[in-house]
Parts: C-alpha cells; sequence; structure tokens
C-alpha cells in the first residue's frame, strides 16, 4: 500500500512537475556534489520506490541508451540514497567492497539528514519490505557508481561520459539481477519513471528549502517573541486579538530591543558610579543614556504616523506601565515627583529648581491634556452628526481628519517627556543624574516586571487543563524578571 | 491675482497690486505682534491651539489671540507666516514682547528649561 502511493507519486508526475522546481536545479545544471549528497539522502523516495519497483526487471543493460537520451544526472542521481539502505540494512553488508565507501559516504550524509529522520522511519516498510540481498548489492552497487559519477561531475567530464561509465559498473556489478527482458516499451516507461522521479526529488530538495528557511524564520520570531515576553510586554496582548499592524509589530519590535539596551545602560551606570568613573567619564555615561531615551521618543515620532493608536491605547508597553499612562507615555510629573522621593543629598537650588520643573510640566500636562479633551469633544460631535437618515460617510470623512491631530498630540507629550528629561540634567550634578536615571530605569524595570508576575501569580479556578501551555508560559515569565529586581 | 486679493478684502475694488499685498501681511503680523505682550496666532477650531491658550491661561497670562480663519485676509497671515517659520503647520504661533517664539515645540520645551516665564516677566505680560 504505502509502496504503490510512494511509486504513485514518484511516477504520476512528468511535465507539469518542471515549474515546480528551482531553475538551477533542472536539466543537467550541475550542482555542486555535497548538494547532490544532501538532496539525495534527503528525499529521493520517487528514485528509491522506482528502483526497488523495477528492480525485477533488466536494466542494467539499457542504462547507456536511456542515459543518451537524457543527461547523465538522473541515472548519477538515480542512487542517491545512500544513507537509505545504510540505516536499515547496515548489518547485511559486511563483505561489499563498496561498502566501505558507501559508509563513509552514507554516515556523512546521515549526519545531515538527521533531522528527516522521521521520514525515514515512516518509509522503512517499504525498503524492508523490498530488500533482499540482490537489493542490497545494487544499492551498494549504486552508491559506488554515484561516487564516481559525482567525482566524474566534479572534474568536469561530460554527463554522457559518466552516464557510460555508469552503465559499464552496473553491468559489471548487477550479476545477481540476471533478468534480461527488456522491450522498447518498458525502456520508454523507465526512462519516464527515472526523469519523473528525478523531477520530484528536485521539487523535494526546493520544499525542503523552503522548511529551513520557513523553521530559520520561525526560530527568529520565537526568540523575539521571548525576549518580549520576559520583558512582560505582550501580557495583554492575548486576549487584545491577533490583528496588529505592521507600524505596530515594527515598534514592538523596536522598543523590545531598547529594552534590552535600556539594561545595558543602566548597567553602565550602575558601574560607572561604583568603580568610580571620573566625572567626564561618567558625564559620557549619562548622555549616553540621554540619548538612548531620545532615541526611543524618536522611535515613538515614526510610529505615530503609521499607527498613532497603538501609541495612545498603550499596547506597546506592560500592563502596570499602561494603568499610569498619559498620552502614549509616562506623565513627567509624576516621575518627578517619585524622583524627588527617592534622590537625596540636593542643594536648596537644586530643589527649587525640580520643583520649579514639577510645576512646569503640570501646566504643560494640564494644556495638552485639555486640548486632547477639546479633540475628543470635536470628535464625538463629527462622528455621531447626521446619525438619524445619513451614512455617515460626511462624518466619517470629517473625523478623518481630526484624528490626523492626535499624532500631534503625542509628539508634544513626547517632546514634553524628552524636555523633562533633558533639563533634570542639567539641573544636577553629573553624579546625581546618574543615579536619577538609575532610578528612572529601575523603577519601570519593576514595574514591568510588575506585569509578568501579576500575570503569572497562581489562579487555579482560571486555568484549567486546556490552557495548560498558557501556564507554562507564565511560569516561564517568571524566572526572567527576577533579573528586575537586581539592587541597586 | 489682483481679483483675489479684491476680494478677499471684503470688496475693495481698487487694492494694491500683488507685490506690496505680499510684503503686507508680514508687517501685519510684525504690527499685531508687538501691539500686546502676549500674541497668539491661532485656528478656532484647532485643538493645540486650545492647548497652548490653555497653557498660557494657566500660568496667568492673558494673551491676545489672532484667528486666522476669522480673519478677512487670513489667508494671506497664513503664508506669511509660513515664510517667517519654513514650515507648513503654521498655528499656533507665539511671539513674546513683540518676538518670534515659535509653535507648541519651542513653547514647551521654553516653559520646561525655565526661560519663558522670564520671558513674560521681561514682557510684562507676569507680574509676580
Amino acid at each position: 500500500m504505502a509502496s504503490q502511493r510512494i511509486g504513485e507519486t514518484g511516477l504520476s508526475e512528468s511535465g507539469p512537475s518542471t515549474h515546480h522546481v528551482p531553475y538551477g536545479v533542472l536539466h543537467g545544471i550541475n550542482t555542486p556534489p555535497s548538494g547532490l549528497m544532501n538532496q539525495g539522502s534527503a528525499f529521493d523516495f520517487g528514485e528509491l520506490e522506482e528502483a526497488i519497483v523495477l528492480h525485477g526487471i533488466k536494466i542494467r543493460n539499457d542504462e547507456a541508451k536511456a542515459s543518451a537520451l537524457f543527461t547523465g544526472r538522473p541515472s548519477a542521481t538515480l542512487e542517491m540514497f545512500p544513507s537509505w539502505p545504510m540505516r536499515f540494512h547496515q548489518t547485511s553488508r559486511g563483505g561489499s567492497k563498496s561498502g566501505g565507501e558507501s559508509t563513509d559516504s552514507g554516515s556523512g550524509v546521515n549526519t545531515r539528514s538527521s533531522k528527516t529522520e522521521l521520514q525515514f522511519e515512516t518509509e522503512s516498510p517499504i525498503s524492508i519490505k523490498a530488500s533482499s540481498s540482490d537489493h542490497h548489492q545494487a544499492f551498494d552497487q549504486q552508491q559506488q557508481q554515484q561516487e564516481t559519477a559525482t567525482d566524474a561531475s566534479r572534474k568536469g567530464t561530460s554527463q554522457n561520459q559518466s552516464a557510460a561509465k555508469l552503465s559499464q559498473e552496473k553491468k559489471k556489478g548487477a550479476g545477481s539481477t540476471s533478468e534480461k527482458q527488456l522491450d522498447a516499451k518498458a525502456l520508454r516507461r523507465l526512462a519516464q519513471n527515472r526523469e519523473a522521479a528525478r523531477k520530484s526529488r528536485l521539487r523535494k530538495k526546493a520544499y525542503v528549502q523552503q522548511l529551513e528557511s520557513s523553521r530559520l524564520k520561525l526560530t527568529h520570531l520565537e526568540q523575539d517573541l521571548q525576549r518580549a515576553r520576559s520583558q512582560g510586554l505582550f501580557m495583554g496582548c492575548g486576549g487584545a486579538g491577533g490583528n496588529i499592524s505592521s507600524g505596530a509589530a515594527m515598534f514592538d519590535m523596536e522598543y523590545a530591543r531598547w529594552l534590552e539596551d535600556d539594561q545595558r545602560h543602566m548597567a553602565e551606570l550602575r558601574t560607572g558610579l561604583q568603580a568610580p568613573l571620573s566625572d567626564g567619564e561618567l558625564r559620557v555615561v549619562v548622555d549616553g543614556y540621554l540619548s538612548h531615551y531620545d532615541e526611543v521618543f524618536r522611535l515613538k515620532g515614526v510610529a505615530a504616523k503609521s499607527d498613532v493608536f497603538h501609541l495612545i491605547n498603550g499596547m506597546w508597553t506592560s500592563p502596570a506601565e499602561r494603568c499610569f499612562l498619559w498620552i502614549g507615555g509616562f506623565k513627567p510629573s509624576e516621575l518627578i515627583t517619585m524622583l524627588i522621593q527617592q534622590l537625596d543629598l540636593l542643594a536648596e537650588q537644586q530643589i527649587m529648581g525640580i520643583y520649579g520643573l514639577r510645576q512646569s510640566s503640570v501646566q504643560a500636562e494640564e494644556a495638552l491634556t485639555q486640548g486632547l479633551e477639546q479633540l475628543q469633544h470635536s470628535l464625538v460631535d463629527t462622528i455621531a452628526g447626521g446619525s438619524i437618515g445619513g451614512d455617515g460617510v460626511q462624518q466619517m470623512m470629517a473625523a478623518m481628519g481630526k484624528l490626523a491631530n492626535l499624532e500631534g498630540f503625542v509628539g508634544q507629550a513626547d517632546n514634553l517627556r524628552q524636555q523633562t528629561l533633558h533639563q533634570l540634567c542639567r539641573l544636577l550634578t553629573v553624579r546625581q543624574a546618574a543615579r536619577c536615571f538609575l532610578v528612572i530605569g529601575e523603577y519601570y524595570s519593576r514595574l514591568r516586571a510588575l506585569s509578568s508576575l501579576w500575570a503569572s501569580r497562581p489562579r487555579e479556578t482560571l486555568i484549567s487543563d486546556d490552557n495548560s501551555c498558557q501556564t507554562t508560559t507564565e511560569l516561564q515569565m517568571v524566572h526572567p524578571s527576577q533579573n528586575h529586581f537586581s539592587t541597586f | 491675482m489682483h481679483f483675489e486679493a479684491a476680494a478677499s478684502w471684503g470688496g475693495y475694488v481698487a487694492g494694491p497690486p500683488r507685490g506690496t499685498v505680499v510684503g503686507d501681511p508680514v508687517e501685519r503680523i510684525e504690527r499685531l505682534a508687538s501691539e500686546n505682550a502676549v500674541v497668539i496666532f491661532s485656528v478656532s477650531t484647532c485643538c493645540m491651539c486650545h492647548a497652548i491658550k490653555r497653557l498660557f491661561c494657566g500660568m496667568g497670562v492673558n494673551p491676545t489671540v489672532h484667528e486666522l480663519d476669522e480673519d478677512p485676509r487670513g489667508k494671506d497671515l497664513e503664508r506669511a507666516l509660513m515664510r517667517l517659520l519654513g514650515s507648513a503647520s503654521v498655528v499656533p504661533v507665539v511671539f513674546i514682547g513683540g518676538k518670534l517664539v515659535g509653535t507648541m515645540d519651542r513653547v514647551m520645551a521654553c516653559h520646561i528649561n525655565g526661560t519663558l516665564v522670564p520671558l513674560l516677566k521681561e514682557a510684562g505680560a507676569l507680574w509676580l
């Protein structure tokens, strides 16, 4: 049954299958020998099946003829399954001359084809069913011939030459399979089968390559996702639905990287303070941290152009931070209030300066909040206008224009945040500024960790057996978050 | 072009030629800006303009506001402001003591870095 199926797969695909095959691998183009080995070892079921099915028929005599019709490649690659017999028929090939060579090639290929193990195993019954000592010997011969063929192609001899060589060797070695009956029909059928099998093999190679690249992509995505999870970012996203715009997704990735940079900067500040670095050197570190924040505001500016809602609804940040969200970010006056509590050893002038900064910030925040409120009122009126008897198209267009103002407000809010941080730096000495940034960094780190912890807190009533994977990921999140509680 | 200018002047038939009209709005802006301590050019429906007005009012300043959409020559003024600022987003724009401060960005930055209040005091818009 299975063998028939495979056979059909191998045999039924002739002409139309060519367009599935990548360009360079089509008729007669020399791929490097190692490529050959890989390609053959991975998926040559069609060839194998053909070889098994046709073994009763004597094909050796007509090898040369058939090869002359096609390129030498098909016959060379016919025996492209060194690992196949190796894996399952190892014990039976003790005395064969080509066994040594085949072993080398087979084992080499085996390691490379380890990932396709499962498939090999499922197909093994076929080979076992069809196996006989004849087959083993034939495979050995095929491998040897393939080695020769690849050597030949390496040296760049013409394909016909290698085909001729092959056919000679096959004639020599195929003593045990001695059925000499072949008519033209069988010959043609065999040739077609061979061709179809070859195409099938090439298609499978392309598929494997596709799988490989997808696998690579998947690994990268998983890494990014894991990184983001460890930052407690995607906590709320499970329920929020998968519809995230590309601008938003891009920003989320960049923000995740920014958070990693943040950890690095904080470590620098910490060691800089403990070291202790000179004021000049510390100034460089502090300025570096300021630039780091400038960078996130720049990123947000870009993201606001493509998806301002994403910034405003705070889905890019952790749930705990989202709690305190103000126009797409932290509220500067709240940050200053927190800092006033945490920073000590401030001169009176500095205290005055910071209180003044807080007051200016409050006034600016008030102004922006009221401006945004007016925008919201205006939007409500616009969207709701003409609700009775209207289709709302006009209102939609007007509302679109007003929504565009959102970007401006997020921009001004970020501008306020950026100016506040810069002014803080100006008010403080360089060591105070370093400590100040450490406090800020640690604070948001803890907020993010809090988000993770909160999400992974034991809730037996909510977590059912069905959600076992959810439990695992939440537990996963607890561990990385420990880093956030580093001593400051 | 001449007709356009005449129409925007609300019916004055014999208006000056286009050349002097271009110079006029800028002069007008300068004149308006120096008439009061704090002058804001705004658009009545603009929310950011609303925000900047709230900012000054919240500080206890009483700004003079010129709504460009309510001015017959508003378009000219807008164009002149664009040339002055070098950007398309013209409103809100603030003049203090007759001197250009800038748009919301600049005003915010000045307020945060502590230079806005002294400027206002100097112009007589604020008395502590």
